[in-house]
This record gives structure tokens, sequence and C-alpha cells, in this order.
């Protein structure tokens, strides 16, 4: 139904190569999922948004067709494509948030765009979109097509965009990473009913995705790019099971596998040490935020009663969905944030109503590496003033200082003259390994990794997990790992906590925890791992 | 150097950028094109311009139009920029830990700054020169104090932006301190839209300085465009070039300013739009 022949997009002049994506070939048929699988950058996107007319200035098709039922839609005037549009060809994005109105009822908008391609009462419109809304899964359609975007969860919010995408009955919906922005167990119900539309209203569906763990559980065929190049194609089954191209196999050996073989095995949780006291605990651990409204105050809980005990050399896992409050929990340890209530007992010191001083001396034995490395670097300095600046505001030697910037950046794996360049300059994989040897810098004795892979691609992911456990072993950290990935987790933590709601649902050591979940949202959560869950009907 | 592609690509951008450059080259180079000074009789009053050695004619008095229009320019252009560095300074510093610090401080600080901007500002700004009498100082102490809360407002908004990025946290986690993380680490990002504005506040400092010395609040001992409008009130109606040639300086520099505003607003944002 859908045929790529020979597509070639160029980019802008003064981007990183001249072309974004040279002589793609691929097919989709009639009642069809195909995955599009790629890291960032490999022109997967662009792809999918070329063939529904959406590409981004200076971003232009040079050579090839788009066959849309034997119809070149790359000539297609932009009236008639506009037609085609949501009729025809539907598309869903990472990020509904962005997509949706913000000041309009969701249910509105699904209407408006019934509206804007058929002739129908806008009453009969209105009814249509709360029925589209109970496909999607949702209760009390009715109420919720009154909502605004914010008042829904990111899950809702995806439905609701699915649903936006369906009102006209595409043959053929394009989905680009929809499932990235959202927790593992709200991904599994969404892959769950983009597989159920597509078998009820046996449309084709082209999935872009960066996780070829999703692939599995979802597609007939799979088309691997790289570099603006598709590297291989085929089957879904016979591809994951015998890749043909080294990239693949790299892609796919890079899948944490949701089981507790961690890298050359944690050799167990370190025991506590002989006296007995943990490098660090934290007990009853509560923090509320306050909304305050004019006419209101309204509280959320974010930490309830939370203990953690954390000893030299270990790394300890934090997992849950966002919301679970498990970066709220990190930055009350380091005191970025002040928790309500409790106690966090550092190497024999409480943390809590510390000040000034004493804080920041504390502080420096905890160090942090940050979820996004795209903000958590100055994109205004240079990497050396990055790394020396708290060296230096610490009392170290200038001199000394950028000696020792020297040496950390080599052991993150990136040579010396780094040092003299922008944040802007490195890939997200390059900055979060400056990330971390600013953190090195100060001879931390905990460090704290907040989502520190959640920006990265698999690959990148992969070697990144291997430099922190490193360098733990190395450097006889304690880490603390924050995580909504289960797959993580597993690879690289002694013991496991996993949160909801603020509160700990369940602690033990990773083996036990994965092989005997106690509690049953754990067992949600491994459920929900891609390529655990249920296999394709 | 992309930024400075970018700053030119428009034509508005670049005419305003070679109007601006050639009015403050005049103006630096007043004593050496009129070295007798704005205030010496060199003929007949209200000469019309192109008469004998007077390209812009002559006023009221025989002082030669030209010489007063260029001494004007140093006036304006050293009251807009002088007043818009005192204004960022206080603004700047202001707005900055208002909204590094929030809650109480934010709340104190920006009653304070909706203070000044309840009261009529020109009003303010008459009273406060005569009572301190009119001087170039005084001008620019009173456009300071009237400018300042609008620095302070935007500084303010794009701290409260900045200070929830990750790398205010890493700095703090790294142990520097609320001065080094300020000035070190959060007024650089925030220093596009502060040019932006400074430039557009250099235009509108011009302009109440005009309006000043027309009212006769200006340093008497000194000639500036807003003065030669207003010593020129009684001559309009026959000689029109002594009210509308200052007039014009006015204008010109002003959309000068503005336009070169604007370039630095596409160039420096980073989501370079158009």
């Amino acid at each position: 139904m859908l045929a790529i022949r020979n597509l070639t997009l160029t980019l802008p002049p003064g981007a990183d190569r001249a072309l974004a994506v040279e002589g793609v070939d691929l097919e989709v048929g009639a009642n069809e999922i195909v995955c599009i699988v790629g890291e960032s950058g490999s022109g997967k996107s662009l792809t999918a948004h070329a063939v529904i007319g959406l590409l981004p200035r200076g971003v232009a098709a040079s050579a090839g067709k788009i066959l849309f039922d034997g119809e070149d839609l790359l000539k297609l005037p932009p009236a008639q494509m506009r037609r085609r549009r949501g009729r025809e060809i539907a598309m869903i994005f990472q990020d509904p948030m962005a997509a949706l109105n913000p000041v309009m009822p969701v249910g509105r908008q699904i209407a408006e765009q019934i509206l804007a391609h058929e002739p129908v009462p806008a009453a009969q419109a209105r009814r249509r979109a709360v029925e589209l809304l109970e496909q999607m899964g949702l209760v009390d359609a009715a109420n919720l097509a009154r909502a605004y975007p914010h008042q829904l969860s990111g899950g809702q919010r995806q439905r609701v965009m699915i649903a936006m995408a369906l009102s006209l009955g595409p043959r053929l919906l394009i989905a680009d990473e929809p499932t990235t922005a959202l927790d593992v167990t709200t991904q599994a119900q969404i892959l769950r009913l983009i597989r159920l539309l597509q078998a009820q209203r046996r449309m084709s569906v082209l999935f872009i995705t960066h996780d070829i763990g999703l692939v599995a559980d979802l597609a007939d065929r799979v088309v691997v790019m790289c570099q603006g190049k598709v590297v291989e194609q085929g089957a879904a089954r016979v591809l994951l099971e015998a890749p043909s191209h080294p990239y693949t196999r790299e892609l796919i050996a890079a899948i944490p596998r949701g089981e507790a073989a961690p890298l050359p095995p944690p050799d167990g949780a370190p025991l506590p040490p002989p006296d007995g006291a943990p490098l660090m605990q934290a007990s009853g651990l509560s923090k509320r935020y306050r909304r305050a409204g004019f006419f209101s105050r309204r509280g959320e809980t974010a930490l309830d009663n939370v203990e953690l005990v954390l000893n030299r050399g270990e790394t300890l896992g934090i997992v849950g969905e966002s919301g679970s409050g498990k970066s709220t929990l990190a930055r009350c340890i380091v005191r970025l944030l002040d928790p309500d209530q409790g106690q966090i007992i550092f190497d024999g010191q409480n943390l809590r109503g510390l000040r000034g001083g004493a804080l920041r001396a504390a502080r420096r034995r905890i160090q942090m590496v940050f979820q996004d490395p795209y903000s958590s670097l100055n994109p205004r300095h240079r990497i050396g003033h990055i790394l020396t600046a708290g060296a230096c505001a610490h009392g170290e030697d200038a001199q000394e200082a950028r000696r020792r910037a020297a040496e950390m950046i080599q052991l993150v794996g990136l040579p010396p003259e780094a040092m003299l360049r922008f944040p802007h300059e490195f890939s997200g994989g390059q900055r979060q390994r400056i990330a971390l040897a600013r953190a090195l810098m100060l001879k931390p004795d905990l460090l704290i990794a907040d989502e520190p892979l959640s920006a990265l691609d698999l690959t990148v992911q992969a070697q990144m997990l291997k430099l922190l456990d490193d360098v733990r072993r190395r450097m006889n950290l304690a880490m603390l790992f924050i995580t909504h990935d289960m797959r993580v987790a597993a690879q690289i933590c002694h013991r496991v906590m996993v949160m909801r709601r603020g509160q700990v649902v369940e602690t033990g050591p990773t083996r036990a925890l994965f092989e005997a979940p106690r509690e049953d949202y754990t067992k949600a959560l491994l459920a929900a791992i891609p390529g655990r869950g249920a296999q394709k009907p | 150097m992309s930024c400075l592609r970018a700053f030119f690509a428009r034509p508005q951008t670049l005419a305003g950028f070679c109007i601006f450059s050639a009015i403050a080259i005049i103006a630096l180079a007043a004593p050496l094109l009129f070295p007798r000074g704005p205030f010496v009789i060199i003929g007949m009053p209200l000469l019309p311009p192109g008469a004998p050695g007077l390209a812009a004619g002559s006023d009221v008095l025989g002082r030669d139009m030209a010489a007063q229009l260029a001494y004007g320019a140093r006036i304006s252009l050293l009251v807009g920029i002088v007043s818009t560095i005192f204004s960022i300074g206080i603004g700047g510093a202001l707005g900055a830990v208002a909204g590094y610090y929030g809650g109480v401080v934010d709340d104190l600080l920006m009653r304070v700054t909706e203070f000044f901007q309840i009261i009529p500002s020109f009003v303010l700004v008459m009273v406060l020169v005569a009572f301190l009498q009119p001087s170039l100082a005084s001008t620019v102490i009173g456009i300071a104090l009237i400018t300042w809360p609008q620095v302070a407002r935007v500084v303010r908004g794009e701290f409260l932006a900045l200070r929830q990025r990750e790398f205010v946290a890493a700095a703090r986690m790294q142990g520097l301190g609320d001065g080094r993380i300020i000035f070190g680490e959060i007024l650089p990002n925030a220093l596009a839209p502060i040019i932006v504005v400074a430039t557009m506040m250099v235009g509108s400092a011009i302009l109440t300085e005009s309006a000043l010395s027309f009212l006769g609040l200006g340093d008497p001992n000194l000639t500036s465009w807003g003065s030669m409008i207003g010593g020129s009130r009684s001559s309009m109606w026959v000689a029109w070039w002594t009210m509308v040639l200052p007039g014009l300086c006015i204008m010109v520099t002003v959309l000068a300013l503005n336009f070169i505003g604007d370039g630095l607003n596409d160039a420096l944002n980073p989501r370079r739009g158009r």
C-alpha cells in the first residue's frame, strides 16, 4: 500500500551530514505493522515525516518516490496532500502534550478534526468523538471529552491522540515513538491498544522506535536504519533471531534483558561493614509539595515515610514510574529539596539541618549525575571550566584542578582536548560522560545517578552503564541508581527498591526481586518489560 | 560567526546598524567638525538649509544648526547609553536576586518594582529632575530610575526559568556559592534578552531626554535635540527646519536602535525561526 522508493532527503547546509536519508526503500503492505528501528540521527523520523509531507524547514526530498496506492505523495500539490492527511494517513507523535491544544477540551479537538474533513452536524461529530474515546479503552469517556489536556495523564493523552488520528478512519497510521515518554506499564497498554486497533480496523501501521526491544511484541516486519540508510529489513521473527547485519546484531545485543543477569554479576551485595554502620541511612523521609492557590491550598505527597540503607561499594537501584517520588528522594538526600520530616544520616552526620559551609562540605562527598545531559552542562562554559569550577570552589589550586580534570576526562573515555570545547559540540552520550567526570572531580563517596541513561540511545546506554559500573568499582563508590527501566536496573544494581506514589513498595537483592517478586505492583512492572509481555495475538 | 551572519541577514538590521554607527561617529567627531562649539553665532538668523557654509541652516539666534545637531547627538547618545547602563545594573541585580531566591525575597522586590511601575513614569522623572536641579546627571538618574523595573521583570523571568535547569542544581552540588551561580552560571545564559532590552531602552531613553529638554528640564548649558525643538517653538511657522531637523534626528536614531534590537533578538534567540 505504501512504497518508499530510493528516497533521499537533503539536510540544510551546516548540518553534520549532507543527506538525512539516502536511498531508502521500504514497503508497508495492507493490514501490516512495520517497525522502523534506529538510533537518534538515523533518519527514521524524517522518513516518516516525509510520508505525511511534514518535513521541517530546510529538509527536502531530492530524489525518490513515496507511492501511496501507486500515487507519488511527493508530487501532490499541498491542497491535495492536506486532504489525504488525517483521512488516508494519520500520525501520532512522541509528546502528546505538545501535539494537543492546551486551551481546548480534548473532545472538541477530536470533533474539530472530523468537522474539518466531513460535512456533518457539530453534535454528531461530538458524539463520534466520545465513541472514539470509548474505543480507546478510556472509562467515562463522556466526561473525559470535556477535560483539558493538562488534566489527563500521559497515557490518557496518548490515547486521545490515537483517537484523534483514527477519527477519520485512515488506512495508514504512522506512529513516531508514541510510547517513549510513557511509563513501562502505560507503554505496554498503549502497544496492546495499537495492536488491537490495527487488527480491528485492518489498517497498516508504520511504527518508529529507537527501542528494538518493543519490536518483537509488535511488528510483522522490521526495517533497521543507521546513518540515513536502511541496513537490513525483513520479517520480524527472522530478523530478530538471525540478524545478518553487524549493526542489527549490535542493537539486539544492547537490549537490556529483563533478567537479573547483570554485567559480570555484581558479586552479590557487599556485606555491611563489620562495625555495622552503613554509609547512608535515611529514615522516615517525607515531603509534600504545596500548591498555593488563591483560594485553596492543595498538597501532593511526593515522599511518604521512606526508609533507605546504603552500604559502601553498593549499588542500590530505585525503580518506579514517573510521579513515584524517586527523583524527589534523590533531591531530598542531597538537600536540593528540603524534606518535611525524617533523618538522613550520612557517615554518622545528619544532613538535615545543615547549612552554608557545612552543607557544602557534606555535598562534596555526595555527587550527582543528572537526567538530561543537554541541560545539566552550562552551555556558556568550556568543559575545562565545568570540570574545575567545583574543585576550585573547594579551595583546590587551579593548576592542580586542571591536571586532575584532564585525567578524569580520559577516565570517562574522552580525549583531554575536550576540555577546550563547549558542551554543544558533544553528543548526548559524551555529555553524560562529562557530567560523570564533573561528579568524580570532587572525589565523592556516594554517586547519585538520576535516570542517567534515559536520554541516550540503547547502544550508548550499554556503554554508559558499563562505565558507571567500572567507575564504581575503581573508586569504591556507593551508588544510588534511579531509573524507570527495570531492564537497566537488573544489569547494574546489587539491590533494588521499588517505589510507587512516594512509598517504598518492596526492597530486595536484585536477583531475588526479579525471580520472586512479593508485591503485585512489582509483578506488574516486570510483566510490562517489552519483550517479556504478551506475544502478538 | 553564524550569529553575526544571522544578525546582518535582515536588511533593516543592517540599515539600523549603519545609521546608528554614522550618528555615533558624528557625535564623537563633533568637536573636530565644529571646533567653535554649538552656541557661537555665525550669521543671520533663520537662514534655510543650503545657505553658504550652513548645511542645515541657522536658528533663531543665527547659530549653526548643523553644529547644534552634532553636539546634540553627543548628549542624546550619552544620556541614552549611560542611563541604560545604570538601569540594567539596578534592574538586572534586583531581578536576578528576586528570580534566583524566589519566595519572600521575590515578593518583596517585586512589590518595590511594582511601586515604581504604578507611578506615571514621566511625571516622576519631571518632578525628580526639577527637584535635583536640571543637569545631565539628574536627567540620567531620573531616566534610570523609571526604566529599571522593566529590566528587573525581564531578568527575573529569565532567572525563574533558568534556575530550574539541571546545570544550576549541578553547580550547587559542586559547592559553588550563590554569587558565583547567579553571576557566573545563570547570568551568561540570560544575556541575550538583556542585550535586546538594553538596545530598545537606549531608544526610549533618548525620547525621554528629548521630552525633558523640550520642557526646559534639560541641562541649560548643553544643547540637545529636545532643547532645540523646544527653543524653536516660536519659529516653526517661519523656519520649518529648526524643528523638523532635530525631530528627524530623534526619529531616525530611535528607529535604528529598534531595528538593531529586533535583529539582535532574532540572532541571539536560539530557536532561530525565520
